[in-house]
């Protein structure tokens, strides 16, 4: 699904190496967790592999195409053809109703049948509310709900959890676990919480812009499982 | 210092409107005051001419430094709030260690230093061009009326306004700074809740996007409708004035109108973008292509423009209707005033070409608002 390739990324003239010569390899349908204390590069390589952003050097080939060969124009028509985000600070636009921040994924993949992803997110009875009015749980769901209206291939999230409490937290990763056990979409989280990829099927962990390992786990565990 | 001197003079578009307030209520209000020297010495014919000429002094500095200072104000509150909004984490952080909101609010007297710099320039033309108008204004068989240097009119156009606005800058943010703390640590807007009610209609997500986008910053739309208002008024009005009166004032009309307008469409726009940046953002992650995002930016503010260069040409219209036929009225030198179709037509051609071309470049700059205003790099 995607295959990265000795990528390497340096920020602020070379000060900052966040990516040296990672290589990378993701199973179609499988649940990767990429761990690593704050510094050690995840973002950037999820970032690379979404193409989101370029990489100095190395290449990336995901659903078929080397988005290391890509335009700008390319890359925007690839996020909208496989991709789907959540970010940590949900991002969600203020002035629009839960309803209509999910259209904005719905639109692009002219879904119609939208309002499935907002109940099966649970929010079924807010669709006309206004983020300002949700709790912060309730508007990473919205996001989740968003991203998957566009109906994805591949599903990115970094740290879905990173500004939710634990039960909260608990929830909207039991939430996207059921989804995609539904969907069998690709998914890749970022996450610095170790207890979270237990319920990954590999975990890679990052350390100064390298893998240091990857992890094969048979046994993932359910969200009310795992430690926090 | 809380807030940087430089913050305080980068507030172009309240230079540029006190420039231009200052610069025409300078050279009206001194002829003005030098006219009033010469009053009773005037008498017979040249009493109607000469009461017609004070009379369209006053007229001009009342509307356009009363608009003009009206419209300062509001920039200025405008600008005020952007910065507290984009610096609420920082204001926060300083009431959080203890500082009064008194002590932070004092200094905002450096937002007074923009309409320093713009009523010190206007000051300074007003009087380069001075002896060009007393020239223009310049009535046969009358006693010449020499120029005076005035002092009150310095302290009433540049010294007063600065303080003024100062006092204001530091009122107006003492009362935008009685927020939560700890929700101004948190970054200030993320609390912030919409005033919009949801609507129930059915639309694309593109239009809802333009709907937000215009109701949640409504100064933006009134600051759009306001530029091509002065562009369509004035411009009108300087190329009717060419042929009535004369062609240094119809100029000078003509180019403060071009001038007021483009930077108060440009600080518009800016501010629309840099308010929705993290949307673009979104829109970009998620594959929008560049021009539905720009579509979903820009376009909602094409009716209000529409709207405004229609008042603009309304306005003057009726303004040099009650000029020539009320105040000129008796002078039987001044020609009649008729509404000039073709400078429509020439203002209409060259506003939807500046207008489509400040759009380009603004479609532009919103695909270069980078992905990485939500991302986080490490």
């Amino acid at each position: 699904m995607i295959t990265a390739t000795d990528l390497c990324k340096e920020f602020n003239g070379g000060a900052v190496k966040a990516l040296r010569g990672v290589s990378l390899n993701i199973e179609r349908g499988s649940f990767v967790a990429i761990i690593g204390a704050s510094g050690s590069g995840k973002s950037t390589l999820m970032n690379v592999m979404s193409g989101l952003e370029r990489a100095d050097s190395g290449s990336v080939v995901a659903c078929g195409q080397d988005l290391s060969a890509m335009t700008d124009k390319q890359l925007t028509e690839f996020r909208r053809e496989y991709v789907g985000f959540v970010f940590q600070q949900y991002y969600l636009l203020p002035h629009l109703s839960v309803e209509k921040n999910v259209r904005l994924g719905a639109d692009l993949a002219g879904n119609k049948d939208y309002i499935r992803e907002i109940e099966a997110v649970g929010l079924v009875d807010k669709l006309k509310a206004m983020p300002s009015a949700l709790s912060g749980g309730e508007q990473q769901r919205v996001c989740i709900a968003r991203a998957l209206a566009k109906k994805p291939q591949i599903l990115f999230l970094d740290e879905p959890t990173g500004a939710l409490d634990e039960s909260t937290g608990r929830s909207v990763l039991d939430y996207i676990a059921k989804l995609k056990a539904e969907r069998g979409f690709t998914m890749v989280m970022v996450t610095h919480n170790r207890n979270i990829a237990d319920m990954a099927n590999t975990v890679v962990e990052m350390n100064s812009g390298k893998i240091v390992s990857v992890t094969d786990n048979p046994a993932p565990k359910s969200a009310y499982e795992i430690g926090w | 210092m809380v807030i940087g001197i430089k913050n305080g003079i980068k507030l172009f578009g309240i230079s540029v409107v006190c420039f231009c307030a200052v610069f025409v209520c300078t050279f009206f209000l001194n002829y003005y005051m030098d006219a009033l020297a010469i009053d009773k010495a005037v008498s017979g014919d040249l009493r109607t001419l000469y009461d017609a000429n004070i009379t369209s002094a006053k007229f001009t500095c009342a509307i356009t430094g009363g608009v003009l200072c009206l419209i300062a104000v509001v920039m200025t509150v405008f600008y005020i709030k952007l910065f507290i909004d984009g610096n609420a984490k920082r204001f926060g952080i300083l009431k959080a260690m203890g500082y009064s909101d008194n002590k932070i609010s004092l200094s905002f007297w450096v937002f007074g230093l923009s309409t320093f710099i713009g009523a010190a320039v206007g000051y300074g033309a007003g009087h380069a061009i001075m002896p060009l108008i007393y020239r223009e204004m310049t009535i046969d068989g009358m006693p010449a009326i020499t120029i005076s240097y005035h002092v009150e009119l310095l302290v009433a156009l540049v010294i007063a306004p600065t303080i003024l606005f100062s006092a204001f800058a530091c009122l107006y943010a003492k009362l935008s700074l009685r927020r939560n703390v700890v929700s101004m640590i948190k970054g200030g807007k993320a609390t912030a809740k919409s005033k919009l009610r949801p609507s129930s209609k059915q639309r694309p997500f593109l239009v809802e996007m333009c709907l937000s986008t215009l109701a949640g910053k409504k100064s933006v739309v009134f600051f759009v409708a306001f530029a091509c208002f002065c562009y369509s008024a004035m411009l009108q009005m300087g190329l009717t004035m060419s042929d009535l009166s004369s062609v240094i004032m119809g100029v000078m009309i003509l180019v403060i109108g071009a001038v007021l307008g483009v930077t108060a469409l440009f600080m518009a726009i800016t501010t629309a973008i840099n308010a929705n940046k993290s949307s673009i953002a979104v829109m970009k992650a998620f594959g929008y292509s560049a021009k539905e995002r720009a579509v979903a930016l820009l376009a909602g503010y094409v009716p209000f423009a529409i709207l405004g260069f229609a008042l603009g040409t309304v306005y003057q219209h009726v303004l040099m209707t009650v000029m020539v036929n009320v105040v000129f009225a008796d002078v039987k030198s001044v020609a009649t005033y008729r509404f000039g179709i073709g400078y429509f037509f020439i203002t209409l051609g060259t506003f939807v070409m500046l207008y489509a071309c400040a759009m380009a470049v603004y479609a532009v700059r919103i695909n270069k608002v980078p992905i990485k205003e939500i991302m986080s790099n490490e």
